[in-house]
């Protein structure tokens, strides 16, 4: 087939069929990034920190969810709980320092409370008002302490000790609920024994989420990675697969990493996570910006914040185990590093290719589809990793939510379906 | 040979090895360094309190490292780095010499993005700090230690390469 012209170039290529491509609209569109905000981030489950971040009684984390700033505390009871960092006065922030101890006093208010600076209200662990300043002065009796409580989210611990949090009051589900299933294949493994953060660092990125949650999610594009084919590509590597749960989560199954076929690289047995065959890899790709990687001696978790439809914060954290001796926890941070550092052999490689991706997406440019029809079967006809059903089950869930066609975001999903369906 | 020259030939190295580090001369960077080097990339995290090495390897897997990247794909942007000594000591019984430097690292884009739209621009990637060990054969300085402690810690892209 030669170059085509523009009107081959907006036909559907070859027999491919809806569903089994995108219109990269979907990537780089305001309108759909902003409904994505509103109908998706700010409804779901997300996890926004891990529960060794918050060590102690009154230990905190900020973040942002769905663009809205986030408390987490540890009680002096050690229950974690989650506000809007957002004092109810005036409306600033009341933490701004990424994680600290409230034990002791601030410039502004007094030890063991949550004090805005500004005008030194203060509010205790669990998001009472503890004081107004001048209150009967100045608000007389039409505005009291128990009038003014932080907003309290609805917040589980659950998986490995990961803090979730919603911002939707009236989510149907608890977060095992929410995950259906798709944490089965490592929890055993997660939840066996404490673990903590190890590693932490960010990348903002000009890409759009999805399409960092598309790289975690198919395989094909180990041709990317140098590391991944010497050490995979075998046998066991294929006959992988995607397992599609409810709410859009997928896994992608393990299989044994030849670590040693690349040069300079250790098997991982000797600190393996507990219940995980030596040198496995376990996978979920949590809807709608999450990913659990557990790769031999390492987690990983990457946490997407959406900050516009062409850029994107991505979090990465390394865990261990908690009873790590130090020298284990150099070993297990060399493995995470060597392969998911900010100076890794792959995880650069991923950044790199996303950003490119996106470069062609800009806002501007023509519509165009984006594959992801790939039916690969094995000689006894099952799927392989390279088949891209994962994708294909995360934009079915996408399509549901945001009752847009991903394949043509203009009609809705059910006017998509129908005509996939003729 | 006095203090002042050792730490004189200090400096030179440490200068010597921004050189090749910013031409990506990886070979003759590593000439520089002793047999029993040690070299890692660390930062503190104030999000989870802790400190963290991002890299590390002796000299052998530093050569390994250098040797796969033509196997890997990489944003091949350069990166020039400024770099000011700002203290060397000199224990000259010892033959050991140890020096902390502060480091800026450029990035002018390449290939990393859309060439035809940023190719050329400029951006810090990297601050923080060298500290450096040395080892005093023959007067000449090797290091036996490179420790690049960064303050960056939002490093988009990251690297392939050697900091």
């Amino acid at each position: 087939m030669p170059a085509r012209n523009a009107k081959q170039w907006e036909k559907v290529p070859g027999k491919l069929s809806s569903g089994e491509y995108v219109d990269s609209r979907i990537y780089s569109d305001r309108d759909i990034f902003e409904e994505e905000i509103t109908k998706i981030f700010s409804k779901v489950w997300t996890p926004v920190c891990h529960e060794s971040e918050l060590p102690d009684p009154y230990s905190f984390r900020t973040m942002t969810v769905a663009r809205e700033p986030v408390l987490v505390v540890r009680g002096a009871d050690n229950q974690i709980r989650a506000f809007l960092n957002v004092c109810p006065h005036r409306g600033n922030m009341l933490e701004n320092r990424p994680s600290g101890s409230f034990e002791e006093a601030s410039p502004s208010g007094a030890p063991k409370h949550i004090t805005c600076m500004f005008h030194a209200w203060q509010f205790d662990m669990k998001g009472n008002c503890a004081h107004i300043s001048r209150a009967t002065e100045g608000y007389q009796d039409r505005l009291e302490c128990k009038d003014v409580g932080l907003r309290r989210l609805r917040c589980e611990v659950k998986y490995g000790g990961f803090v979730w949090v919603t911002l939707n009051d009236g989510i149907g589900q608890t977060v095992e609920e929410w995950a259906g299933g798709a944490f089965d294949c490592m929890q055993k493994s997660l939840d066996a024994e404490p673990l903590e953060v190890f590693h932490y660092h960010k990348a903002i990125i000009p890409c759009n989420y999805k399409l960092w949650h598309d790289t975690n999610s198919e395989f094909y594009h180990d041709y990317l990675h140098y590391h991944n084919r010497v050490t995979g590509f075998n046998d066991s590597y294929f006959a992988r697969k995607n397992i599609g749960f409810d709410n859009g989560h997928v896994n992608v199954g393990s299989f044994e990493v030849q670590y040693d076929e690349y040069e300079g690289f250790e098997s991982r047995e000797e600190l393996s996570f507990p219940h995980l065959p030596t040198n496995h890899w376990e996978m979920i790709d949590f809807f709608p910006g999450v990913n659990f990687n557990l790769r031999g001696s390492a987690l990983r978790c990457d946490i997407m914040t959406p900050l516009g439809p062409d850029k994107v914060m991505i979090e990465f954290r390394g865990l261990g185990l908690k009873r790590d001796t130090p020298e284990e926890r150099l070993t297990r941070q060399r493995h995470h590093n060597s392969i998911w550092g900010p100076f890794g052999r792959n995880l650069h490689e991923d950044l790199l290719a996303v950003t490119t991706q996106q470069a062609t997406m800009s806002e501007w440019a023509d519509k165009r589809r984006i594959l992801h029809g790939r039916h690969e079967r094995d000689a006894d006809g099952d799927p392989t990793i390279h088949d891209e059903e994962g994708m294909r089950h995360f934009y079915e869930a996408w399509g549901q939510w945001m009752d847009r066609w991903p394949g043509d975001p203009e009609l809705s999903y059910e006017e998509g379906q129908k005509r996939k369906a003729a | 040979m006095s203090d002042n020259n050792i730490a004189e030939r200090v400096r030179g190295t440490i200068y010597q090895a921004s050189l090749c580090l910013d031409e990506a001369r990886w070979e003759d960077w590593l000439g520089l360094c002793h047999d029993e080097f040690y070299y890692a990339i660390r930062a503190f995290s104030p999000e989870i309190n802790v400190d963290m090495t991002y890299l590390d390897g002796k000299r052998a897997d530093m050569v390994t490292l250098t040797e796969m990247l033509p196997k890997h794909n990489s944003d091949n942007s350069p990166l020039a780095r400024h770099t000011v000594v700002y203290t060397v000591d000199v224990d000259e019984a010892q033959q050991t010499a140890s020096a902390v430097s502060s480091f800026t690292v450029m990035k002018t884009e390449l290939d990393g993005i859309n060439s035809h739209l940023l190719a050329g621009e400029s951006n810090v990637f990297l601050v923080g700090k060298y500290r450096d060990q040395f080892r005093i054969e023959s007067g000449e300085p090797l290091f036996s230690e490179r420790i690049v402690q960064l303050d960056t810690r939002r490093l988009d892209k990251g690297s392939h390469w050697p900091i």
